[in-house]
C-alpha cells in the first residue's frame, strides 16, 4: 500500500434488512488531508464509516486504514484509528479528567505517559480549568469538546469525526472547526461527515457527496462547482428602471445572461470579481445609482441540487 | 488489564450514584429487621410446639383408642392434632408434609384388643424422611405401650374372673396405661443434632436465619439495577459503540461491566453477613469457608442476572422493569418473604427450582443448623449452574447485536 494513502475504500456495500445502507462505496483519502463525506441524513455516510472503525463489517467490498484491511486487521485498524461518534460517548457521572484517563486506559496508555496525554488533551480543548468537574454539568459544546478529546488521547494518524457539530451552538462550532483545522496543520488525517455545505467547504481538501448510500459525486470543491457549470449570480437593486443599461451590461464581455425581475436585476457572469467594476461603470454613465449588491458564487448545495434535484437538507 | 480498568470505572459510577446505596445496604438490613421482628424476632421459637405434628382420627371411639391419645398426647416427640377431618384428606396431609405421620384408629379396635386380638393400628408415614420415620418409631412404642398394658388388664380380668371377682377390663386398662407413667427403667438418648429436614419441620427459633439470607438474595438482585442501567446508558450514549473502536473485544467489555457487578454484590452480601453475624445472632462464622463460597456462588448467579438484564434492556425503565419483576418473582417463590416450612409441599418444590430457594437453604445450612461445606454443595451446584446459563445467555444476546 501506497504511504500516502489513509483509507483506500473499494466497493463497500452494506445493508440492513432491505435497506441497501451503502452501495459499492469506493474513495481514497490521501495521508494528511481533510476529506469529507457531505450528504443528507439518511445519506449512508455513519454506516460507511461504522465500517471504515470496524464497528460494522462489509458484506461486500473492503477498505484499508493506514495499510491496514479492516477485514483481515481490525486489531490494527482500531490502533491507528480515533473515532469521534456523533452521539456524547461519555460518561456523564465521571468529571472530564476521569473521562480521559479511563478512555485513556482503554486505548493502551498507562502512568506517566496517560497523565501527559490527558493534561495535553485538556489544553488542546481548552477545559483545564473544568478537568474536575462532571461532564453532566458542562454545556453541550464543552461536552462535544470532550468528545473530541476523548479520541485525541492515543495520538491516532486518522482521526474519524461522524458529524461533530450537530445541535451545538455557533462558538462551540467554531472552537471545533478550528480544532479540526489545528489537528489537520499537525499532520493528522480527518474523515470528517456531515450535512452542512460549509463546513464541508470550509475543512475540506477532498470532498465525497454522498446519497442513499452511493458516492454521487468527488473531488475538491472546485472540481464540484464545475459539475455544475453555474456562473456568479450578481443580483443588484437599481434607483431607477433603465432598459439601455441592462442592454450595456449584457454586451460586456465575460456576462453570459441579464434578466430583470421585480425591480432585481440578476446578472450571470463567469468571474464576478472582473465584471463588477464594468457594471458599476456603466450604471455610472447612465446616471443609475446600484442601491444593493448581493453575489452568490456557485456552492456544493448547487451540485447537489443538480445532482439530485433535492435541496442537501431536504 | 483493561478489563478490570472497565470494572473499575463501573464500581466508581455505582457506588457515587445514591439510590444504589439505597438498594445495596440500606433497604435490605430495614427489610431484614422489619420481617425478622415480623416473624417473631430472637424469640420466634421460644414458645413454640416444636414436636413434630401427627394426625388423629378415632373411628372406634373406645377406652382402648382413649388411652392410646392420651398416651400420644404425653409424647415428647410428636404433638397430635385432632384434624376431625376424613380419612382420605388425612392422607392428603401425610402427602402435603402438613403432618409428618397421621394415626387412624379403626372402628373395632377396642373390641378385638379385649378380646386379645390385635387389630393393627392405622399409620400414615413417610418412613423415608426423618421426621416421619421419627413419628413412626414414636407411634409403634406407644402403641407396643397400648398392646402391653391390654394384655395386663386381659391377664387382671381372667385372674379376677377366675377369683368369682367382677372383671373390670377398662379400670385394669386404665391401671395399667397409668402404670408406664412411671416406668421402672427409663433410658434417656441426647441426639447431636437434628437433620436438616426435623429442623425444616420444627422451625428456628430465630426468625432471622430466614430473612436475612431472603433480604440478602432479594436485594442482591435489587442491587443490580445501577449496573445494569450502567450497560444500558453505554448503548444509549454511544459508548459502548466507541468501547467497541478500541482494541477491546465484545467478550471482554461483558467480562469487564460482569466483573464489577459481581464485585459490587460480593460486598454487599458479607457486608449483609458480617451484620447477620454480630446483629442478628446468626452464626454464620461457624464455616467460614462454606459462607464465603455460598457468598461467592450468589454473588455469581446475582451477577449474571445482572449482566443478562442489562444486555437485554434497550432502556433505563426497562431495566427497573426487568430487575424488579426478577426480583419479586424469584424472592416470593423462593422463599425469601415466608420460611418454606410455612408453605405445602408442592410449593416448596416450585420454589426449589429457583436459585433463591438454594441460596437461602445454603446460608440457613450453616447459620442455623451449624453444618458446613458438604451439606451446601448441592446449593453452590445449583448456583453455579444457574451463572453459566445466564452468562451464556448474556453472551449470546450481546454477540448478536453484532451485525
Amino acid at each position: 500500500m501506497a504511504q500516502s494513502t489513509a483509507i483506500v475504500a473499494t466497493t463497500l456495500s452494506k445493508s440492513f434488512d432491505e435497506l441497501k445502507a451503502v452501495d459499492a462505496v469506493t474513495f481514497t483519502v490521501a495521508r494528511g488531508e481533510v476529506f469529507s463525506l457531505l450528504g443528507p441524513n439518511g445519506a449512508g455516510k455513519s454506516t460507511t464509516i461504522s465500517m471504515l472503525a470496524c464497528l460494522l463489517r462489509p458484506e461486500s467490498g473492503d477498505a484499508t486504514v493506514m495499510g491496514y484491511s479492516i477485514l483481515d486487521d481490525p486489531q490494527a485498524v482500531k490502533a491507528c484509528i480515533g473515532v469521534v461518534p456523533q452521539e456524547i460517548a461519555l460518561y456523564e457521572d465521571l468529571s472530564a479528567r476521569e473521562n480521559l484517563e479511563f478512555w485513556g486506559k482503554m486505548y493502551g496508555l498507562r502512568g506517566a505517559k496517560l497523565k501527559q496525554r490527558v493534561d495535553d488533551v485538556l489544553a488542546l480543548i481548552g477545559l483545564t480549568d473544568r478537568q474536575k468537574d462532571r461532564v453532566d454539568k458542562f454545556s453541550g459544546g464543552m461536552k462535544r469538546r470532550v468528545n473530541i478529546g476523548v479520541a485525541l488521547l492515543h495520538t491516532p494518524d486518522v482521526i474519524i469525526m461522524d458529524e461533530p457539530t450537530v445541535g451545538i451552538d455557533p462558538q462551540s462550532r467554531r472552537h471545533i472547526l478550528d480544532g479540526v483545522k489545528d489537528l489537520n496543520r499537525q499532520g493528522v488525517t480527518v474523515l470528517y461527515t456531515t450535512h452542512y455545505m460549509e463546513e464541508a467547504q470550509e475543512l475540506s481538501d477532498h470532498i465525497a457527496i454522498m446519497d442513499q448510500g452511493k458516492i454521487i459525486a468527488g473531488g475538491t470543491h472546485d472540481e464540484l462547482v464545475t459539475i455544475v457549470g453555474e456562473k456568479d449570480r450578481i443580483e443588484m437593486e437599481l434607483s431607477h428602471s433603465a432598459p439601455e443599461l441592462l442592454s450595456q451590461w449584457g454586451a460586456l464581455e465575460g456576462v453570459e445572461a441579464v434578466s430583470a425581475e421585480n425591480g432585481i436585476v440578476t446578472v450571470l457572469v463567469n468571474d464576478s470579481n472582473r465584471i463588477l467594476p464594468h457594471l458599476f461603470g456603466a450604471a455610472s454613465q447612465h446616471d443609475v445609482r446600484i442601491t444593493s449588491v448581493t453575489i452568490e458564487e456557485p456552492n456544493l448545495e448547487a451540485v447537489f441540487l443538480h445532482l439530485t434535484g433535492r435541496a442537501l437538507r431536504d | 488489564m483493561r478489563i478490570f480498568d472497565l470494572a473499575v470505572k463501573d464500581i466508581r459510577q455505582i457506588v457515587r450514584d445514591r439510590k444504589a446505596f439505597l438498594f445495596l445496604l440500606a433497604m435490605p438490613i430495614t427489610f431484614t429487621v422489619l420481617f425478622g421482628i415480623g416473624f417473631g424476632g430472637f424469640h420466634a421459637g421460644e414458645n413454640a410446639d416444636l414436636r413434630l405434628p401427627v394426625g388423629w382420627l378415632d373411628e372406634d371411639n373406645s377406652a382402648a383408642s382413649i388411652a392410646m391419645h392420651a398416651m400420644l398426647s404425653q409424647s415428647q416427640v410428636v404433638r397430635l392434632v385432632d384434624a376431625g377431618i376424613m380419612r382420605n384428606e388425612l392422607m392428603a396431609q401425610v402427602d402435603e408434609g402438613t403432618v409428618a405421620a397421621a394415626v387412624i384408629v379403626p372402628y373395632g379396635f377396642g373390641g378385638q384388643l379385649r378380646d386379645g386380638d390385635v387389630i393393627p393400628l392405622d399409620l400414615l408415614a413417610d418412613g423415608s424422611s426423618q421426621a416421619g420415620f421419627s413419628a413412626e418409631t414414636e407411634i409403634q412404642a406407644a402403641a407396643q405401650r397400648l398392646f402391653a398394658a391390654a394384655r395386663a388388664a386381659q391377664i387382671s380380668a381372667a385372674i379376677a374372673e377366675a377369683h368369682g371377682v367382677s372383671a373390670d377390663y377398662d379400670g385394669a386398662l386404665a391401671r395399667a396405661m397409668a402404670a408406664w407413667s412411671s416406668p421402672p427403667v427409663t433410658v434417656y438418648v441426647t441426639e447431636t443434632g437434628f437433620s436438616a429436614e426435623d429442623q425444616t419441620l420444627l422451625g428456628s427459633a430465630n426468625a432471622f436465619a430466614n430473612t436475612s439470607p431472603g433480604m440478602m438474595a432479594q436485594f442482591a438482585i435489587a442491587g443490580l439495577l445501577s449496573a445494569a442501567q450502567i450497560l444500558t446508558l453505554e448503548r444509549k450514549s454511544g459508548s459502548l459503540k466507541r468501547l467497541l473502536t478500541t482494541n477491546m473485544s465484545r467478550n471482554a467489555i461483558l467480562l469487564g461491566h460482569f466483573v464489577a457487578m459481581f464485585l459490587i454484590i460480593f460486598a454487599q452480601m458479607s457486608l449483609l453477613v458480617l451484620f447477620g453475624q454480630l446483629f442478628l445472632r446468626l452464626n454464620y462464622f461457624s464455616a467460614p469457608v462454606a459462607t464465603l463460597l455460598l457468598i461467592t456462588m450468589s454473588a455469581l448467579f446475582s451477577a449474571s442476572l445482572g449482566l443478562l438484564i442489562g444486555v437485554q434492556a434497550k432502556s433505563e425503565e426497562q431495566v427497573v422493569m426487568y430487575a424488579l419483576v426478577a426480583m419479586f418473582v424469584l424472592a416470593a417463590l423462593g422463599g425469601a418473604w415466608l420460611p418454606l416450612e410455612f408453605t405445602p409441599e408442592t410449593f416448596q418444590r416450585i420454589a426449589f427450582m429457583t436459585p433463591i430457594a438454594w441460596m437461602i437453604d445454603g446460608f440457613q445450612e450453616i447459620s442455623v443448623r451449624g453444618l458446613g461445606l458438604t451439606a451446601i454443595a448441592d446449593s453452590l451446584l445449583v448456583l453455579l449452574l444457574f451463572s453459566v446459563a445466564l452468562v451464556g445467555l448474556a453472551l449470546w444476546r450481546f454477540r448478536s447485536e453484532e451485525r
